[in-house]
């Protein structure tokens, strides 16, 4: 077998090769087109290095839950509650420090606690009932936000937090936004969880045949509930974070986050049916995502139309259903490839 | 006699190497019942699907009604009036038991009113054909095995079926049931159907049987009319072949029981009263039928099914086991009968297989170590012979004896105290059958308690110090290995008392 | 009586909380006020019969709220250029097949999971509407609103045309062989692959169903106001299939009817106003909503370990 040779074709047709040339060539079309000087020769716009800071900044939140959300996948589940689940930790963690006077430090970690909660609810439900993690997590969908929204009255927002906690959100940390750091420690825990602890193995396992690995010995509910818990501790965070950046806690935080984070894992090549899959992969979608959504929004036209917005979450929609179709590409020119061997003659075949 | 309905020439068919039919003549007429006999293995299911068209003979001729038909495929089969009941019904769970009905015989036409009033009538009708007491409203799912069976038989009836396969009806059914259904294929026969049976209840076959034919490792052995031939003689029929003694041979004296079972059951797997006790250094085999309730068992003992009555004991101490991680930490070990669903995860790599039992032994802290996983793989890579491109080799792309190997290293490298094999060879080569031979003796040596189960009957009596044989859910017998011959193993697994020696 | 157990246990549900209303707070039964309710609840009904189909099916379609205001949005702008009503009307079932048969064709065609498919058409379509109309509204011209009839005739028309599209549907599925289809391939699509019936055509068939009924309910939507709001939909399709849900429909398949889907989202539509009328507060809804959708799978997963064991 000339390893080398297939080894090297095979590393340059891997997904997340790739989405890396995909995300350098957006990149370096939007630091193009999307530079310019102002009429006092500063350079302005995408290519300046507040603009990619900024980038960072704003794809902390949906970064982390990503990551949450990884694990999740890779086991074949899905989980549409932590988008919520951020809603709601938002709101505990605002109404722990602003009403029963919570420092901010026990607020987080209690925070934190029901997000594990809440994750160990979902986990239970589906593990114990053996009812369908998308059907379980639609039901949280409703009824995290709906605790969070019946909290707060559907109005109160918990604001004028200490400037050391916005500090976390807004200001930067050697040289670079300070929840750049929590997203950093915890992209690698999760790398390192997935990629090189017994943990990622048996989350592999039980997305490829869940009875498969069962019969190894391997207790599939205990890691079920182990990567259900772990997304609502990182949804937690990113609740934090959230409140912080824009100093303000309140029951919409994180609205139909869940649907760019999914997007962000599945254009990062982990299978929606679980078993293949990378944290990686799921950073350069993430990253992909964030650069297409900032970029578009120095581009001239665009500015012109003022509508970045709605133009990236556009095209984040269209990559994800491109992302989908090349993924089953391979899988539909095999079988058009061996319909038509099948009207070769027999020998070929068997060389 | 009539002329025959269907007749068979001289099929052959080949998958691959293997021939597993050698030119089988077979005939059936109109209103006859027709059991087929053999061994697991020995062709008759190859048999059926050449007669409904799931495969093609390579030689041969097949005539329906004095007519040969060139290529019969599935369709139209069908049409001539060729009909299939397997063991597992196969029908639709959360639809009524009309509308199963009406689905096969209906043509599908999108727009079509559905008339349930008639549907139903016509649902009642075939159903009192068969003389079964279902209302034909009532959902599939809420039907016993013996109702569902029945329906599937009134579903073959109502596509004017005159040729009708019996695939093993009975072996997940009562004993009343049995006779129940019984009743129906008498009416079918006098009906003028013509009914090709397949049991392993010999007393069936002498109580309903016209005529039985005889299969052993792809041929035709003999087609007689059941009045002409007792138990005895077919037995000797199914197993007539010598046992060669290409197995290796007993090397060590048994020491301490190992395992022990008292009266052990589970209702939800219908496994009931076992009781045996298995020595280290010893390999007792575990023989019977298929539906026996031997992986049923394997299943208790590894936790999969948990044991709702009756003890287990490890080294003389009783012991609980809720699942399969209990299991593993109690030292038992299983290999599933199917690799490619249970055995081996085929998208994942060799030596990610191997460890997957021992993750907590092997890696501490659950920190992956890829050099020593490696190096890991390679011994057993080496030592059992695996032919792979190396560790990193995804298991789906290695042939099913390799891949049984690697099942296999995966539960060595448990260190256990009790190996549970189920069909360890089903599917191998014969190169790696001798070879996973081998290694279960050199185990057994080193002193593990090795339960064996497995459809091949030279096997069992090759390799096994002791014969456990189970009919119905629980042990008939313990046979011992050196004494036991064919026989007395075949009579047990289809319940004939005599020659038991217990 | 057994097989029909989860719709009754439904209408008993909701058969108590009406009950409890009317001891508690029989202000809830003021004609107005529930003709209303019922009116705004029409298009809801209507989506949710395609979605019923959709999960008997063993698929899911999320993008139906992006679908709805597409619709909307698009029957609106042509309304406000002056076309015919009936045009409208069927430009707007048109566009709404057109969506659906790229869903399904996704689905169906290309094997792709359909949660994911509708998860990207529902970002693409509901983005692309706010693009392109920056979150203006569309003026509708008066013959538009209730279809030119008086308030109270169009909700009557409304309301009786979206609860007899359910009974037709209802009974369609029953009676009709292309709805025992939808049960066939949900329960197991190979199985009824050897009977002689086309999963994927059928798949396909569904979703460019749903598509169809998306549109009908964004024509019953616009005639509710006298402009087109592009948000309008958002958050639909979990409150459709929350309502599916709930009426016994199983999302593994193969199981359920329209009647228990009629019962589900009633009992979840009554939840706002009872909250109301027994002075509890309206921020509640949701978390209830939620609590109501979680019972429900609950009692189904109770019920099927009971079966096994």
């Amino acid at each position: 077998m000339n390893t080398d040779k297939h080894g090297w074709k095979r590393i340059l047709l891997r997904h997340e090769t790739i989405l890396l040339f995909v995300l350098v060539v957006e990149w370096l079309l939007f630091y193009y087109f999307g530079t310019s000087m102002n009429r006092r020769g500063i350079t302005v716009g995408f290519g300046t290095m507040d603009r990619q800071f900024d980038i960072l900044r704003h794809s902390c939140e949906i970064g982390l839950l990503a990551l949450a959300l990884t694990p999740v996948i890779l086991t074949g589940g899905i989980d549409l509650s932590i988008g919520s689940l951020l809603g709601l930790t938002a709101i505990v963690f605002g109404k722990l420090w602003h009403d029963a006077h919570l420092s901010i430090g026990m607020a987080a970690v209690c925070a934190v606690g029901v997000g594990a909660l809440a994750g160990g609810l979902n986990a239970t439900l589906i593990t114990t009932l053996r009812i369908p993690a998308l059907i379980v997590t639609l039901g949280t969908y409703s009824l995290f936000r709906g605790l969070a929204e019946a909290i707060t009255h559907g109005s109160v927002t918990y604001t004028d937090f200490p400037a050391s906690f916005l500090f976390l959100g807004q200001e930067r940390w050697l040289g670079l936004p300070a929840q750049a750091w929590l997203f950093i420690v915890v992209a690698i825990a999760t790398w390192l969880l997935v990629h090189r602890t017994t943990f990622g193995r048996s989350f592999r396992a039980i997305g490829f045949s869940p009875e498969g690995t069962r019969y190894a010995g391997i207790s599939v509910e205990r890691r079920l509930t182990m990567v259900y818990v772990l997304a609502g501790i990182v949804a937690a965070l990113a609740a934090i974070i959230y409140t912080a950046r824009l100093g303000q806690a309140k029951a919409d935080a994180g609205t139909g986050y869940e649907l760019f984070a999914i997007t962000a894992v599945v254009l990062g090549g982990t299978s929606i049916f679980g078993g293949i899959g990378s944290v990686h992969g799921t950073l350069l979608g993430v990253a992909a995502i964030a650069v297409l959504k900032n970029g578009l929004a120095c581009l001239p036209i665009v500015i012109r139309h003022n509508s970045a917005e709605e133009l990236s979450g556009m095209m984040t929609g269209a990559l994800l259903l491109l992302a989908l179709c090349s993924s089953v590409l391979p899988k539909i020119l095999s079988t058009w490839r061996s319909r038509r061997q099948s009207h070769l003659p027999q020998q070929t075949k068997i060389a | 006699m009539d002329k025959p309905i269907l007749q068979l020439t001289d099929i052959r068919k080949s998958f691959l190497a293997v021939r597993a039919l050698k030119g089988v003549s077979f005939d059936l007429t109109a209103g006859e019942v027709h059991a087929l006999l053999g061994e697991n293995g020995a062709g008759k299911s190859t048999l059926i699907k050449v007669i409904t068209g799931a495969h093609q003979p390579d030689t041969g001729a097949i005539q329906v009604n004095g007519n040969i038909v060139e290529k019969l495929t599935p369709a139209s089969a069908h049409k001539l009036g060729i009909a299939a009941i397997y063991q597992q019904p196969a029908l639709f769970p959360d639809l009524s038991v009309a509308e199963n009905i009406a689905l096969s015989l209906e043509p599908p036409k999108t727009f079509r009113r559905i008339r349930w009033n008639a549907r139903h009538d016509q649902a009642r009708q075939l159903l009192d054909r068969v003389g079964a007491k279902i209302d034909p409203d009532a959902e599939v799912r809420s039907l016993s095995m013996p109702e569902q069976q029945l329906v599937e038989i009134a579903k073959a009836l109502g596509t004017g079926a005159r040729i009708l396969i019996m695939d093993e009806p009975t072996a997940s059914l009562t004993h009343t049931e049995v006779q129940l259904l019984l009743g129906v294929v008498r009416d079918l026969r006098t009906q003028g159907v013509g009914i090709i049976y397949i049991s392993h209840r010999l007393e069936e076959i002498f109580q309903i049987a016209d005529r039985v034919t005889v299969l052993r490792d792809g041929e035709s052995v003999g087609t007689n009319p059941v009045s002409k031939i007792n138990e005895a003689s077919l037995i000797k029929l199914m197993v007539g072949r010598e046992v060669a003694s290409i197995y290796p041979p007993s090397e060590t004296q048994p020491r301490d029981v190992v395992v022990s079972l008292k009266n052990l059951g589970c209702a939800s797997s219908g496994v009931r009263g076992v009781s045996f006790d298995v020595r280290a250094g010893e390999i007792f085999g575990l023989a019977g039928l298929v539906g026996a309730g031997r992986t049923e068992l394997a299943r208790i003992l590894f936790g999969i099914t948990p044991a709702d009555g009756g003890e287990i004991s490890l080294n003389g101490k009783a012991i609980q086991i809720h699942s399969p991680r209990e299991a593993v930490e109690h030292g038992i070990a299983y290999v599933p009968e199917d690799r490619r669903r249970h055995g081996v995860i085929l998208e994942m790599s060799i030596a990610a297989n191997m460890t997957m039992a021992i993750h907590p032994q092997f890696f501490p802290g659950a920190w992956l170590r890829f050099g020593k996983e490696e190096a890991f793989a390679q011994t057993y890579i080496r030592d059992l012979q695996i032919k792979a491109f190396g560790p990193e080799a995804p298991g789906g792309s290695l042939s099913g004896g390799n891949q049984q190997k690697v099942a296999l290293a995966r539960w060595l490298a448990t260190k256990p105290k009790v190996l549970i094999l189920d069909e360890p060879t089903q599917g191998v080569d014969v190169g790696a059958k001798s070879e996973i031979h081998k290694i279960i003796r050199r185990l057994a040596a080193q002193g593990l308690a090795v339960i064996m189960i497995s459809s091949d009957l030279p096997e069992i009596l090759g390799m096994s110090d002791r014969i456990g044989v189970m009919r119905g859910g629980t042990v008939t017998g313990i046979l011992d290995g050196k004494t036991a011959d064919p026989h007395s193993v075949m009579a047990a697994a289809l319940g004939q008392t005599e020659g038991i020696n217990a | 009586m057994k097989k029909y157990f989860r719709e009754i246990s439904v209408a008993i549900a909701l058969g108590i909380l009406l009950l409890v209303m009317a001891i508690v707070a029989p202000g809830f039964y003021q004609p107005q006020p529930l003709l209303s309710l019922l009116t705004r609840e029409a298009p809801t009904i209507v989506i949710a019969c395609g979605m019923a189909l959709v999960i008997i099916a063993r698929q899911i379609d999320i993008s139906v709220g992006s679908q709805f205001a597409v619709c909307s949005v698009c029957a609106g702008l042509l309304a406000a250029k002056g076309w015919p009503l009936p045009i409208v009307f069927l430009s707007s079932v048109f566009f709404g097949v057109l969506m659906g048969a790229v869903n399904g064709w996704l689905v169906a065609g290309l094997k792709l999971p359909s949660i994911v498919v509708t998860l990207a058409t529902m970002v693409t379509l509901r983005q692309g509407l706010n693009m392109a109309r920056q979150g203006e509204f569309v003026n509708l011209p008066d013959t538009v609103q209730w279809f030119g009839l008086s308030q109270v005739g169009g909700q009557w028309l409304l309301v009786t045309a979206s609860v007899a599209l359910l009974v037709v549907m209802a009974f369609a599925m029953k009676l009709l062989s292309a709805g025992r289809f939808v049960y066939a391939v949900g329960t197991d699509a190979e199985a009824s692959r050897l009977s002689g019936i086309r999963p994927q055509l059928v798949t396909f068939s569904t979703f460019a169903f749903i598509g169809a009924l998306t549109g009908l309910a964004a024509m019953m939507n616009i005639a509710q106001s006298p402009q087109v709001q592009p948000l309008s939909g958002t958050g639909l399709e979990l409150k459709v299939i929350a309502a599916v849900v709930v009426g016994g429909v199983a999302i593994s398949g193969g199981r359920g009817n329209l009647w228990g889907v009629f019962a589900g989202l009633l009992l979840l539509a009554c939840v706002s106003p009872a909250l109301t009328h027994l002075h509890v507060e309206a921020y509640w809804e949701k978390a209830i909503q939620g609590g109501i959708i979680l019972l429900a799978v609950v009692t189904d997963g109770l019920r099927t370990r009971k079966q096994k064991t």
